[in-house]
């Protein structure tokens, strides 16, 4: 057993650069790592009995490399080149640290899904198991196992190149990476789901690959800022929780029990970044942000002006809602919880942040400070039920409890809409539509609101972060069960401000056939009217083409007609409604308007009936016609277009 | 989890060789983000010791040089057997001696 560890150990410090070393012979990483896992499984069963070698690395590399030249023998293509690639293998001088950092680029590569470069690069680069990451990520082996594969199989197909990227690629290749390493980490300092607040495993994860990164890639400002961003983040674990695991926040935090190694190593890394120069990158920004902390002996000389400005230009780079939120924490120490008030309530439109636990706790923190405590119960309640992870949401809680201000008399929105819910009278997919709408209500407003006091405001703000980019019919849904829900408690106000969305017909929709006879049914519908339209829906010609017929283009006999470029067709039942319309003009525009053309207007002759002198229907004023003919019979009340008539458009 | 590993003093004197290597084996660690913080140690020391509430300070040398510290090293790992598997190596490096390992809680 203790020699299985022994081989574990061994395996995850050498397989990056074993399967590196693989890589420049059989260029491809799913083969790598096979070849790999080989040595590895003969680690496995010949070092219980042997003991571990002298050196490990050295042995495991020998027995995977004899693989590789087996397998390379086995394959199909013998041949000499392969044969001399075979004898090099056995010669070829320790693989350069380049190859790790090639490895990494590869496992890091924009080919893959996010979620899949992070499984492939704790695989790879760390040597975790499948079993290891499933369940540092809480997932379940079979996922991570299929990720995996499946990210062997994409860059095996997309032939990516075991090569470091050109100068002009190299900033978003890095940027990847980058962003893989500070995922793993997050995933491990600040844990979005489960039990526990940290999983120190992913920390150090990330930590070994951020600093080995800092080697292979020393040039590179923005490398060095994640580490120092890391390192300095990792100093403070130790003080982050509490003795029954809850968050500890900064300004709380012991800071005693901040690891001044770390910091000092995050110190030396900012350095490193700094003597590099050039534009501070975002990791650079935000590790310049944790120096700010790190420095500040007591919460009360943190340099908040310093961090607020960092968090700026942080927002330049990359401004995202909880870059933003940030900003607003800084601005609220630095000037006062009004202007960080101010910043937050603004992001409060934002729909990306809606389910973010930590806006309300922002939101709940700065009430606090000003002293109006009511609202911050009700944000810290918001804020625990937002909250994924256990720790994080019970946290939360308490700090609402902590306001402990006695619940407004009456019940409070959550109450009131489990009541509505329970109600007899409405079958399950009502209730279930319902509770839909509800719960996002609940969500946004947070359960504990007194009834009383939900207005139409709150219900606007819902609508207009949570569905206005919703289908029309959607929002009218969940429009109305807010209205039935503001009837049952007598809160007759409640969708005010919310219009009704009209709910617009795609263009590719179809009028279907008894829909037109309905249409065409209708008493006094005019001829022309009558004829148009069933001739749109026969030919399935385009409107303007059928428009601009003329009667010389037509061929009655043969129901058929040339129009521009396209031919039109027809059956018998617009045959008769033709020859009706046409009754016996020779010449000039098929679709005539009503009125002759004023006296500003002078048409080309061609649109003119020589007959009439009436112009040519113009398209305006047929789709105008037809809308209002249809408005009736549209569920969204706005009538239909031409084009529907189109079958099978 | 983290180890500090103490090397005792042995008697052999270093040689060039040995000095290459140990860069070398150092650089690699530091490289792969093992290695947090290593130094070496003076022979001679100073000895504090308290009783019965006084303090006496000695200065080194140690009557027993063999059992002084030579060296340090702290080193961040995954598991007590990374750990080993580095002992193993830094002793292979230093030749005979004695060296001890021992976890780190806190700070």
């Amino acid at each position: 057993m203790d020699a299985h560890r022994a081989v574990d150990a061994a395996w995850k410090r050498e397989s990056a650069t074993i399967i590196a070393g693989l890589m420049r012979v059989v260029h491809d990483v799913g083969l790598a790592e096979e070849l790999a896992q080989d040595a590895l499984v003969a680690a496995l069963e010949q070092w219980p009995a042997s003991g571990v070698p002298e050196n490990p690395g050295a042995w495991l590399t020998t027995i995977a490399k004899r693989r590789a030249v087996d397998h390379i023998r086995r394959s199909q293509r013998l041949d000499r080149k392969h044969e001399q690639l075979a004898r090099e293998l056995g010669q070829q001088p320790e693989p350069a640290q380049d190859d790790v950092l090639r490895l990494m680029f590869i496992s890091c590569h924009p080919v893959l899904p996010t979620e899949a470069r992070v499984a492939l690069t704790l695989r790879v680069i760390g040597g975790l198991t499948a079993d290891e990451i499933a369940r540092a990520f809480l997932v379940s082996e079979p996922r991570i196992a299929q990720r995996i594969a499946a990210a062997k199989r994409v860059l095996a197909e997309a032939q990516v190149p075991f090569e470091l990227p050109d100068a002009s690629e190299l900033a978003p290749r890095l940027s990847s990476v980058l962003e893989v390493i500070y995922l793993i980490f997050n995933e491990g300092y600040s844990a979005t789901s489960g039990d526990d607040l940290m999983r120190p495993a992913l920390c150090l994860e990330a930590l070994r690959l951020g600093r080995l990164l800092a080697e292979l890639a020393p040039d590179e400002a923005e490398v060095h800022g994640l580490v120092a961003l890391m390192e300095i983040q990792a100093s403070r674990s130790a003080a982050r929780t509490g003795p029954a695991g809850e968050p500890v926040q900064l300004h709380e935090q012991n800071r005693g029990r901040w690891d001044r190694l770390l910091i000092r190593r995050g110190f030396t890394a900012m350095l490193r970044a700094r003597e590099i120069g050039g534009t501070p990158g975002p990791y650079v920004l935000q590790a310049a942000i944790a120096v700010c902390h790190a420095q500040a002996r007591t919460p009360e000389d943190t340099d908040w002006a310093q961090i607020a400005a960092l968090y700026e230009a942080l927002a330049r780079l990359l401004p995202t809602p909880v870059v933003q939120l940030n900003r607003a924490v800084a601005v609220g120490f630095a000037e006062g919880p009004l202007a960080g008030l101010a910043l937050v309530d603004a992001l409060t439109a934002d729909p990306k942040l809606r389910d973010y636990h930590l806006l309300p706790g922002v939101r709940g923190d700065l009430l606090v400070r000003l002293g109006r405590h009511a609202e911050a119960q009700l944000e810290f309640e918001r804020a625990a039920s937002l909250a994924k992870n256990a720790a994080e949401s019970a946290f939360l809680r308490r700090r609402a409890d902590e306001i402990g201000l006695a619940a407004a008399p009456g019940p409070t929105v959550g109450q009131a809409a489990e009541e509505f819910l329970e109600r007899a009278d409405l079958n399950a997919a009502t209730i279930r539509s319902y509770r839909q709408t509800l719960r996002r209500l609940r969500l946004t407003v947070g359960d504990q609101l007194p009834l009383a006091s939900l207005t139409a405001d709150h219900v606007a703000h819902v609508f207009a972060t949570a569905w206005d980019d919703a289908s029309a019919k959607t929002w009218n849904r969940h429009l109305s069960a807010v209205r039935t829900f503001g009837a049952w408690a007598s809160l007759h106000h409640l969708a005010a401000g919310i219009e009704r969305r009209a709910e617009t017909r795609s263009r590719t929709e179809a009028i279907s056939s008894p829909q037109l006879d309905a249409l065409l049914r209708r008493p006094g519908l005019p001829l022309r009217e009558r004829t148009l339209w069933r001739l749109l829906y026969d030919s399935a010609a385009g409107v303007t083409a059928v428009l601009a017929l003329n009667l010389e283009d037509l061929d009655l006999d043969d129901r058929r007609a040339r129009a521009g470029g396209s031919r039109v067709s027809w059956r018998a039942e617009t045959a008769r409604l033709l020859s009706d319309l046409i009754a016996g003009r020779a010449r000039g525009p098929l679709f005539l308007s009503d009125r002759r053309p004023g006296p500003s207007r002078t048409p080309a002759d061609a649109d003119i009936c020589p007959d009439t002198g009436r112009r040519r229907l113009s398209y305006e004023r047929a789709e105008y016609l037809f809308k209002q003919a249809t408005k009736a019979v549209d569920p969204a009340g706005n009538g239909y277009t031409l084009r529907q008539l189109k079958r099978g458009a | 989890m983290r180890y500090l590993m103490m090397s005792k003093n042995t008697d052999t004197p270093p040689d060039e060789n040995l000095y290459t290597e140990m860069g070398k084996f150092i650089e690699e660690l530091s490289a792969s983000g093992v290695l947090l913080a290593t130094g070496g140690l003076e022979p001679s020391g100073i000895r504090m010791t308290s009783s019965g509430g006084e303090i006496t300070v000695t200065d080194g040398p140690f009557a027993e040089a063999k059992e002084a510290v030579g060296g340090f090293a702290l080193v961040e790992v995954r598991s007590k057997e990374e750990a080993i598997e580095i002992g193993r190596r830094f002793l292979r490096i230093v030749g005979d001696g004695e060296s001890v390992m021992q976890q780190v809680f806190g700070p």
